[in-house]
């Protein structure tokens, strides 16, 4: 301390009382600890639903179509103006349009040892939005087989249902990706058989997938049906449980796989204890602001003849501010350093807690939460600078 | 330097009108290294006058122009600098923080800006004044006497262009006031500055350079 401070420590001292300003102190901490925990608490929600370790890999996609209901039967199609208002609502981040076949279709077995025939239908979808990789995703007239994706699910079900109870061998997927069969697909000008083969299993999209290619020159040559409007689509979203997005949902008789918006209710969860912490937070923050400035206040006003004569005798206004915000400022900081580090320490157990849960969050405190402490710092910093400045100013 | 025009004080305005002045509603000009007298009788303002010199006051007409720029027109930390560097003062009133030493009182004025002299020099002025015993004693339990010398030394710590006084020998013996008197010359002297004193009657304890009656 310079000798000129420890002269008008003399002078200025803290005559309100140390109870209140312990008080002040206190509250100031709780306020400061519940807004970054706040922040903390969004930034680990944040984290876990976007990181690529506990990202659900299906959980960004999601295929819309109208909530089938006695009142929507046979008219599930879904129009322009509400394809629109979807691709523009802020959650959509991009639209593909899942492209029905509008021609028949048949697939059977090349093999004898493993036969099948069925009739079936094809969906199309834009490559972008496809979950499999490493494919050649595209077809042409001379190509020597029509690439196909089918759902997992339809493997699964063959696998540990249908193989059991026909007396038929399980098969892998690289198996299945092995077997060719023929793909028959009828109009009124003739059939057309081509080979098929399975290039991948979709956890996405419940649909038997081939190329846009194929898609298009099949319903060009082969369409027993005028064009008519896609019955779904599917959707890219930043974050599937965001409740808006199940909100307009529901409001627009629209439905998607509840599982994969499962994340919403627990966003909602996770939104309250926010709010809760945060306006506590807030507005205990407010009142221990007022209470220490009352207590700056309080202060100032009881070394108001000393403060006087002082600035009679030349320190400057400047002078004394510095002063007292060396005072008072110092011990809010370490306010603040003394919250964050504890909310530090809590998140790293938590987040050990957490892994043994097989739920993966950072262990150390986010940099949203050191620039909500920074802020509130400052926030406070100017708080006790204007008290000051007002009370040590002449006519201010 | 300093310049008067047509200075009159609000309170004081009705009580002066009619008298004769020659600093009230005059336009006066002292120039640096001035060292000016006024005397005047009790109530007719010196301490007011004093008080409008040091930028305390601003409730009067005129303006005071300390190098060409109007006190009144300073911002209070613009003031500090001008009480801390250009003009000090001896109030008629002391004040001292009565719970600080004598010395902790002189010091303060003497670090409130980058020091003139060192803790040395104010030792050598309190010997010079008769006040080295009481240096560690509170101001509180001083006498007047030895008050008005510790606000002396304090005015003489800082570095100044003006030295201004307020009746600032009212409770020395005149062997002190000699002491005073050779103290604050010396210094006036050593920083080329000037001073304004008042005093009830004139005398000739400095060698003025201007006399003027309130």
């Amino acid at each position: 301390m310079t000798p000129l401070a420890s002269l008008l420590k003399k002078l200025i001292r803290n005559s309100a009382g140390h109870i209140r300003y312990t008080v002040a102190i206190m509250g100031l901490s709780i306020a400061v600890f519940l807004l970054l925990a706040a922040v903390q608490i969004q930034v680990n929600y944040n984290e876990l639903l976007h990181s690529r370790h506990n990202r659900d890999s299906i959980a960004n996609f999601l295929v819309i179509n109208k909530q089938l209901t006695d009142a929507s039967l046979g008219k599930t199609a879904l129009e322009d103006s509400v394809i629109q208002d979807i691709r523009a609502q802020s959650f959509v981040q991009s639209v593909g349009m899942l492209t029905p076949g509008r021609f028949r279709a048949s697939i059977q077995s090349k093999s004898d040892r493993f036969p099948f025939y069925t009739d079936i239908s094809f969906e199309s979808v834009p490559g972008a939005f496809i979950d499999v990789s490493g494919i050649e995703w595209t077809w042409k007239e001379t190509a020597s087989y029509v690439p196909v994706i089918i759902p997992n699910t339809f493997l699964d079900m063959y696998n540990f249902q249908f193989s059991l109870s026909q007396n038929l061998p399980q098969l892998t997927p690289d198996i299945v990706k092995m077997l060719l069969f023929t793909i028959t697909v009828y109009g009124p000008k003739g059939t057309a058989t081509f080979n098929g083969k399975i290039v991948g299993f979709s956890d996405r999209i419940s649909s038997m997938l081939v190329p846009t290619e194929f898609m298009d020159w099949g319903n060009r040559n082969f369409a027993t049906e005028q064009i008519k409007n896609p019955s779904r689509l599917i959707i890219r979203t930043e974050d599937p449980g965001n409740p808006a997005l199940t909100d307009y949902l529901r409001k627009h008789g629209l439905t998607t796989d509840a599982e994969k918006t499962r994340f919403s209710k627990y966003r909602k969860i996770v939104d309250t204890v926010v709010a809760i912490s945060g306006i506590s937070g807030a507005l205990m923050l407010l009142f221990a602001l007022l209470i220490f400035t009352l207590f700056i206040q309080l202060t100032i006003a009881s070394c108001k003849e000393e403060i006087n004569l002082l600035i009679t005798l030349g320190a400057s206004p400047g002078q004394l501010s510095r002063f007292l915000m060396n005072r008072f400022f110092p011990p809010n900081a370490w306010m603040i350093t003394i919250s964050f580090a504890a909310l530090g320490l809590l998140q790293f157990f938590l987040s050990r807690y957490l892994q043994q849960q097989q739920v993966a969050i950072s262990g150390i405190i986010s940099v949203y939460t050191l620039g909500a402490a920074i802020l509130l710092g400052l926030l406070i910093w100017w708080a006790n600078r204007k008290t000051i400045r007002n009370y040590i100013y002449p006519g201010s | 330097m300093l310049t008067l025009n047509n200075l009159m004080p609000d309170p004081l305005r009705e009580r002066l009108s009619g008298k004769t002045s020659s600093v009230w509603n005059c336009t006066v000009q002292f120039e640096p290294g001035e060292w000016v007298n006024i005397t005047a009788p009790s109530g007719t303002g010196k301490t007011t006058f004093i008080h409008i010199l040091y930028g305390l006051r601003k409730d009067y007409s005129g303006t005071v122009l300390f190098n060409q720029t109007d006190l009144r027109s300073l911002d209070p930390d613009a003031l500090a600098t001008v009480r801390q560097q250009k003009i000090s003062i001896i109030f008629q009133d002391l004040k001292l923080f009565p719970h600080l030493t004598v010395r902790e009182n002189i010091e303060l004025k003497r670090i409130l800006q980058e020091p003139y002299c060192d803790a040395e020099q104010v030792t050598a002025m309190a010997e010079q004044l008769g006040i080295a015993g009481i240096l560690n004693q509170p101001a509180a339990i001083c006498s007047y006497g030895e008050q008005q010398r510790a606000c002396i030394i304090r005015a003489l710590v800082q570095p100044f262009e003006w030295l201004i006084m307020d009746e600032p020998f009212s409770h020395l013996d005149i062997d002190n006031i000699k002491k005073a008197a050779a103290l604050i010359a010396e210094e006036c002297k050593r920083r080329r500055a000037g001073f304004i004193v008042t005093d009830l009657d004139e005398n000739n304890l400095f060698p003025y350079t201007h006399k003027l009656h309130l």
